[in-house]
């Protein structure tokens, strides 16, 4: 077969140039350290590596709102902590002033005391993060939530928390109205209380002895005091029950429908006691305020005192439960903070790998075929300058 | 004597004129187009003697090219398509570096901008997350509009291409008639005009290798070379003349048509086999077309959802209201064909940006009815054809609305209906303030501080602007397995069940529980007071980044899910990644061909040196013995006169 010698020149310097944007293209690779620089290196690839970039960015978005909550948990982890402080030294002025031997003006210390007490709790509650945003504001306020009103402390945001955008249940704020302001009066299932007592009795918070039989009625006690006998009878929400005209013996417990409560003391004829359910409703500054109020009403006898100190007691150990709990439920979100960044990292990581397993070069192949293709090239050009002085005109020439 | 003075002078004058061939051989070895040339020797006639036949010498009966007719067309055609493959894979890796990957791409922004959603619902009422927000909206818009633009600066680059590939056609067309009309006139003198004919051949491959055309000899020598259709690009010694025209739809994008006398015809680029031009023409009715369709459509939905998000939530506007639009995309398009004579005046609009399609849409008008069909996979749309009277109270195309809005259509008038493709090179980011990004929740949800059930609000969204955002709502359950009374603050009230999974629905809103209620809980839902600290839509919008919002390819018929944004890119990035791969074969495998035809062809007819060399030794000897012959016959003379002067 007859060659045409100038098409043998332009083929051969044509293959040698495939050659050379062969070894190039394999210089690209190795220089960017990717095996897709163009989409249609790889389709399937780049979409796969399109995919796990997004979802990479994403993760990190997630990561800053996790972070957010972090810190917003952390603020307000503090600023519980600190309100827990506050109401322990509340509770133990408390305390001293149920001291009998304290007089009238020696309360009203206390009471002093108290109100500085309660003006410190009312500026943590309306703590901010420092950027303007209130730890306890619950789903957003513009305004501090809680305000010095006449009747007590209002909070005015709306209740609940902010979420962030996490992907995971983790709140921004706080819910104030929860922690500040709904504890459980009594204890907790139900509450005594004192509508008329003017004896030497006392009645204590109470307790369940049996939660099953628990009605979620209001039972009152009343007491008749007749020829030197004390009795009381039992009416449930108002109407008469079987349990009329019984004998009171001080300090022996009272069981009502798995509730059991006990009054100490003599009361007098005529002298009210009553069980009600708890409700949701006692505020941190409501207990503190009716404390307050108390140990400055001067000329209350022994007997209200003690009352009135024993009630001051359980409504703040509720609040300070209250605040307890709210304590633990941001604890338990920070150990989910925890937990979702480990997951967010672990995702963020497996991004990146999706992402460099579809595009990234496998270095040991890539310099493998560099060398290669060097050698191959290194190759096609001697045997070009070879073949190319090759011609019989050289031999005539001689 | 004077014979054998004779024969060493036809030897001499025939090795010199095969000498004078093997130089011109060499002195053409590289020339494009050159054939070989062989000097054909014929021993002359011989001259009757009693004594047989003598020999006269040798005479030179013609030049003749090395010429291989079916080796030539070959290489001609598989240049063409070659030269179609590379002009197509040129253009498609331009068009690949519209969908780039990684950080520079569009669906990276479009997640950017999602994300900036997630800082923004972290301190919804802070100034800079909001300004974040609105550079990501504007970068998000701008890289749309920069990839709309390379497109439409794609589309001039083709058009002006074609328009000068359709010059050179026509420049060589010429030459050709030309050469035809001075080969037939050398017809008469029966050798064949070598360098004629190796000038048209070539001038014929040229014209190949933009337009591929057949070629049919004629008697009188010329050939006749016809493109695609059968329709004549040279006859003889005349040339038609072929037309750049626009578009019948739209005047950016060009066609091919055909001046024969006054007619133009249409040349369909489906009817060329190969060629620049067929290249090109796939490239902007397919390629470009898709490209365009894909993008407009990533820019409709993304803008189409993210506007509808920013209506369901509260502005920082006082008083607070729902949101106005982020972005704004251009509008759809109706273009009606050069041609048509009625008077039907069409508005498309978009009305549900989740449905769109990344296609075209045709619509022809048969005299009773109006048949759309889409382009992209050539289907009627559903309920096509439509009368009159449904289109003048509008009919949906693909999340689309068409309308008559007036005039009369005339049969066979056709439009062109393009939903999306300008929405990407028109996207605006149109909101200036930061206080008008609505990251509130029209409605904030509260749980009873009593409950005793696992419950909370996972979600609580407006799901459509119909919403009162005046009206508070109270949801009670009842029982352990879901049932809830509700009641509104207007005192309407009602009864449903919940079960896990489903949204309650009520008012406009839609609320989502995690956890499992317990009868006695309650969920109370009011108006947003605080709408600076409250992030719900923000959230809402954080969420649009997995959520499905571009409709699959093919519609909801499929079956196929919606798909969120960076999966719509990736799928783009594919397609067009698919595309380039391959017009990267395509032109790969039909390179090699050409190269392989060529070659067949020039090792026929090309020049090699090494012959040609041998080949001069060859006839230089032969030359040198002719004149031996000379030499001979006149020394055979001097014997004979010394004899005779002796």
């Amino acid at each position: 077969m007859r060659l045409s010698s100038s098409n043998t020149y332009g083929t051969a310097l044509e293959s040698l140039v495939d050659r050379q944007a062969r070894l190039a293209g394999t210089q690209e690779q190795l220089t960017t350290g990717k095996r897709v620089n163009h989409a249609s290196d790889d389709p399937a690839a780049a979409a796969r590596s399109e995919r796990a970039l997004a979802s990479e960015r994403r993760t990190v978005a997630n990561q800053r709102a996790v972070d957010a909550s972090n810190n917003a948990m952390t603020l307000t982890e503090s600023a519980l902590g600190d309100a827990g402080g506050l109401l322990q030294s509340a509770r133990e002025a408390l305390v001293a002033a149920g001291n009998a031997t304290y007089s009238d003006t020696e309360r009203a210390g206390v009471a002093n005391q108290l109100k500085g007490l309660r003006e410190q709790l009312f500026s943590v509650a309306n703590r901010t993060d420092g950027a303007g945003t209130y730890l306890f504001g619950g789903q957003g306020s513009a305004q501090a939530p809680f305000v010095d009103m006449p009747g007590g402390v209002q909070f005015q945001g709306t209740s609940g928390q902010v979420q962030a955008a996490s992907g995971e249940a983790l709140p921004l704020t706080m819910d104030g109205e929860a922690t500040w302001m709904q504890a459980r009066t009594g204890n907790g299932v139900f509450e005594t209380r004192v509508v008329a007592s003017n004896g030497g009795a006392v009645i204590d918070p109470g307790k369940v002895t049996d939660p099953s039989a628990l009605t979620g009625s209001t039972y009152s006690l009343q007491f008749s005091v007749a020829a030197g006998a004390t009795t009381y009878s039992v009416l449930k929400d108002g109407l008469p029950t079987p349990q009329t005209n019984l004998a009171f013996t001080p300090g022996q417990a009272i069981a009502l429908d798995g509730m059991s409560a006990t009054i100490t003391g003599a009361p007098a004829n005529g002298d009210v006691f009553e069980l009600a359910p708890s409700t949701s409703a006692l505020s941190v500054f409501g207990a503190l305020d009716k404390a307050i109020a108390d140990l400055q009403t001067p000329g209350r006898s022994n007997t209200r005192i003690a009352q009135d100190n024993a009630f001051a007691l359980t409504r703040l150990d509720s609040v300070l439960g209250q605040m307890n709990a709210g304590r633990s439920q941001v604890g338990a979100v920070m150990n989910r903070v925890d937990a979702v960044a480990d997951r967010l990292s672990a995702l963020k990581l497996s991004s990146q790998t999706e992402r460099s397993n579809a595009e990234d070069l496998d270095m040991t192949q890539a310099i493998s075929d560099f060398s290669n293709q060097q050698t191959g090239y290194d190759a096609a050009l001697k045997a070009y300058s070879m073949v190319q002085r090759l011609s019989l005109f050289n031999y005539l020439n001689a | 004597m004077s014979a054998l003075m004779a024969i060493g002078k036809t030897a001499l004058y025939a090795n010199y004129a095969a000498l004078q061939t093997v130089g011109n051989n060499i002195a053409n070895a590289n020339t494009p187009g050159y054939s070989r040339q062989d000097a054909k020797l014929a021993d002359a006639t011989g001259q009757f003697t009693g004594s047989g036949f003598f020999g006269k010498g040798v005479s030179v009966t013609t030049i003749a090219r090395s010429y291989d007719k079916y080796l030539t067309n070959q290489a001609v055609g598989s240049n063409a398509v070659a030269a179609g493959d590379a002009a197509r894979f040129e253009k498609l890796s331009q068009l690949e570096r519209v969908f780039p990957i990684g950080s520079s791409g569009v669906g990276y922004a479009a997640g950017e901008f999602l994300n900036s959603f997630v800082d923004l619902s972290n301190n919804p009422g802070d100034s800079s997350a909001r300004q974040v927000v609105l550079s990501q909206a504007r970068e998000l818009a701008s890289r749309f509009r920069a990839a709309g633009d390379r497109l439409s600066a794609l589309q001039t680059g083709v058009t002006q291409d074609i328009k000068a590939a359709v010059g050179s056609v026509n420049s060589l067309a010429r030459q050709v008639a030309e050469l035809n009309s001075r080969i037939s006139a050398l017809k008469g003198n029966g050798q064949p005009p070598n360098q004629l004919l190796d000038q048209r051949d070539a001038l014929i491959g040229e014209i190949a290798s933009i337009l591929s055309v057949t070629t049919i000899e004629a008697d009188d020598g010329s050939v006749g070379v016809f493109i695609g259709g059968g329709q004549s690009l040279v006859l003889g010694a005349t040339a038609n003349t072929l037309k750049a025209a626009p578009d019948a739809y739209d005047p950016a994008k060009a066609k091919l048509t055909m001046s024969e006398g006054p007619i133009d015809r249409m040349v369909l680029g489906s009817s060329l086999a190969g060629g620049a031009l067929a290249g090109l023409l796939k490239f902007q009715n397919e390629d470009l077309t898709a490209a365009n369709n894909l993008l407009g459509q990533m820019a409709s939905a993304v803008s189409g959802a993210v506007n509808r998000q920013q209506s369901l939530g509260l502005d920082l506007g006082a008083p607070a209201g729902a949101g106005a639009p982020i972005f704004s995309v251009g509008a759809s398009r109706v273009l009606g064909a050069a041609s048509n004579g009625g008077t039907a005046a069409l508005t498309l609009t978009v009305t549900d940006a989740s449905k769109l399609q990344a296609s075209d849409y045709e619509m022809s008008f048969d005299g009773t009815g109006y048949t759309v069909t889409r382009l992209a996979d050539r289907t009627p749309v559903p309920g096509s054809p439509f009368t009159p009277a449904q289109l003048a109270t509008g009919v949906q195309l693909d999340g689309a609305t068409l309308q008559l809005t007036g005039g009369t259509a005339n049969n066979k008038d056709r439009f062109l209906l393009q939903p999306v493709a300008t929405a990407a090179r028109n996207m605006q980011s149109v909101l200036a303030s930061t206080r008008g990004i609505a990251a509130a929740a029209p409605f904030t949800g509260s749980l009873d501080v009593d409950n005793t059930g696992t419950a909370t609000i996972a979600s609580l969204v407006a799901v459509g602007p119909a919403y009162n955002g005046a009206l508070s709502a109270d949801i009670a359950f009842t029982s352990a397995t879901g049932n809830y009374n509700w009641s509104l603050s207007d005192g309407s009230s009602g009864t449903g069940t919940w079960t896990a999974g489903s949204p309650i629905s009520l008012n406009g809103f839609e609320l989502e529980l995690a956890g499992v209620p317990r009868s006695g809980d309650r969920i109370l839902i009011v108006p947003t007071v605080s709408v600076i600290a409250n992030n719900g839509n923000a959230l809402a919008f954080a969420r649009l980044g997995s959520a499905g919002i571009v409709a699959p390819s093919g519609g909801s018929g499929t079956g196929a899910a919606p798909q969120s944004i960076t999966d719509a890119y990736a799928s783009a990035l594919a397609d067009i990644g698919v595309r380039v791969q391959g017009g990267k074969t395509a032109a790969s495998i039909s390179g090699a061909v050409a190269t392989q035809s060529e070659s067949a062809r020039a090792n026929r007819a090309g020049v090699n040196l090494d012959e040609e060399a041998a080949k001069l030794i060859q006839y230089q000897q032969s030359y040198q013995a002719a004149a031996k012959i000379l030499q001979v016959a006149q020394s055979i003379f001097d014997t004979m006169l010394r004899a005779a002067s002796s």
